[in-house]
């Protein structure tokens, strides 16, 4: 878990290989630990908006939280919240213009306003973790093509929206209604290409807490994380969230569109890069996960002296029921901070009598009120979702 | 640990609160950094600033892990196929050409810092 460590080794363009080539800029570049590489990223160019982030991509952006925000706080600040776009962004929204048009199988078809959404029923807060389901990814071991994230395309938030189920009701759910779908403002560059739309099931979509959100710690939405409105579902995969929320439409079968029947799916059984075709289902709930983020890995600590290590956990569709240290003969349960809710994230500590050595592949392990424990080996599948492997670091007594 | 933002928080994980109507739209608009279309020298690079670069930065190239010719060719396909890139299928053996040649130059460097 190298997310958010500056490298230690000389950190000038040219230095890190082939993608810095041109001319020698002085920039920060951060070692995102990805086996095999290519590891390095920079933490420019800086976004409207945003702070340091690891910079995955320029166009569409992918930009990724640094592991050393985690340590400051429950709340990830918007300026340091992930961005993922499949598509390119719009980059301006006219708000008296938006409408959210609710249609498909509803009793009469809606076209809402911004006012009309923000009215359609009561105002609900709810603080929830999100994170992309490639989240990780780059650490896969076989390593899969995708988005190579590290650790930190995943943030933690205070949403505030009305419940889809009450904008639903705006136009009236059908009879045989199955999914919910979702589109945004973004839409493919090309002709024929596939629109990012998004589909949960009827029962979801009328959960409490399933919102159209337009507050991200009680600002607007970022532009770039889905102004002027977004879908949250607290436990499920940030895929599900779609920003810049612009189409609801109600399915009476199963969604056939690309990024549901073809991209974002998982194995329903335990694969190896070497299983053939397997049965595959659309991604859905996050498991647990729990980081270090008072150290990084390599870092040194004082022989004789104790230690005391802190991070952060969620328990991904369910709260955590418990966090422990575990690797380098050094198990024990973590204590656990303040409770914000089954889907936010939970701060985590430990205190080590006295460091003897070298601490080599410690971690923390996070299991939630349900019963599903981080595994001991990474799950690996051919799409890099989903990971929840125990994330090691190796301290040095020095 | 700090503890103060959760002082706010810790009661809310699920509250609602009422029907207030002070949220207000303001209209938006973002400029996003430029990119400057970084991309290594090497045979084909024209292939891949003619054909790739206009939908997404180099750093989606650059940033996969070791590929096989094949397995570029498979994600090339891909983008044609599925994302309708506009990619001139005479290009594509250059591309492939380049993607290959740029991945094999990135280890040299990879190799050095390791030593």
């Amino acid at each position: 878990m190298n997310e958010g460590r500056l490298s230690r080794r000389a950190l000038l363009a040219g230095a890190g290989g082939a993608a810095l080539a041109g001319p020698v800029l002085a920039r920060k570049l951060v070692d995102l630990g990805l086996p095999g590489g290519p590891s390095l990223r920079p933490l420019d160019p800086q976004f409207p908006g945003k702070g340091e982030m690891i910079v995955q991509r320029i166009r569409a952006p992918l930009l990724e939280t640094p592991m050393a925000v985690f340590d400051e706080g429950l709340l990830t600040p918007n300026n340091r919240h992930f961005v993922r776009w499949h598509w390119e962004m719009p980059t301006r929204v006219d708000a008296a213009a938006h409408r959210v048009t609710v249609g498909g199988a509803v009793e009469r078809p809606a076209s809402l306003t911004l006012d009309e959404v923000v009215g359609a029923g009561e105002r609900v807060e709810v603080v929830a973790v999100n994170q992309c389901a490639g989240n990780g990814r780059g650490l896969s071991d076989t390593r899969v093509t995708g988005a190579q994230w590290g650790n930190g395309a995943v943030a933690c938030a205070k949403w505030t929206g009305v419940r889809l189920r009450d904008v639903l009701a705006k136009a009236g759910v059908a009879p045989g209604a199955k999914r919910v779908r979702f589109a945004g403002l973004d839409v493919p560059l090309t002709d024929g290409a596939p629109q990012f739309l998004k589909s949960i099931p009827l029962e979801i979509a009328m959960r409490d807490d399933v919102l159209v959100a337009w507050g991200m710690n009680d600002e607007p939405l970022p532009l770039l994380n889905g102004y002027p409105l977004r879908i949250v579902v607290p436990g499920w995969f940030s895929t599900y969230w779609v920003k810049m929320l612009s189409t609801i439409e109600v399915l009476t079968g199963e969604d056939d569109s690309f990024f549901m029947a073809k991209g974002y799916r998982v194995p329903t059984q335990p694969v190896t890069p070497a299983s053939g075709e397997v049965t595959m289902v659309p991604i859905t709930t996050m498991p647990p996960r729990a980081f270090i983020t008072s150290h990084a890995d390599g870092d040194s600590v004082a022989r004789g002296r104790p230690l005391t290590l802190r991070g952060i956990a969620f328990g991904g569709d369910a709260g955590l029921a418990r966090v422990d240290l575990v690797g380098a003969g050094a198990d024990r349960p973590c204590t656990m901070g303040p409770d914000a809710g089954p889907y936010a994230f939970r701060r985590w500590e430990v205190t080590l009598p006295a460091v003897t050595g070298d601490l080599a592949g410690i971690g923390v392990r996070a299991a939630n009120v349900k019963g599903a424990v981080q595994p001991e080996r990474l799950a690996w599948n051919p799409g890099g979702y989903a990971r929840n492997v125990i994330e090691r670091i190796t301290l040095r007594a020095s | 640990m700090k503890h103060a933002p959760l002082l706010a928080i810790i009661a809310l994980a699920l509250a609602g609160c009422g029907r207030g109507s002070e949220v207000t739209f303001a209209d938006a608009a973002i400029t996003l950094p430029e990119d400057s279309l970084d991309l290594p020298q090497a045979p084909g690079r024209d292939a891949v600033l003619a054909n790739c670069t206009a939908c997404h930065s180099p750093s989606m190239m650059l940033q996969q892990p070791k590929l096989a010719r094949d397995k570029w060719a498979g994600i090339v396909t891909k983008m044609r196929e599925v994302y309708k890139a506009p990619v001139d299928e005479a290009a594509v053996p250059e591309i492939l050409d380049y993607l290959v040649a740029v991945q094999a130059q990135a280890e040299e460097p990879a190799a050095r810092e390791g030593a």
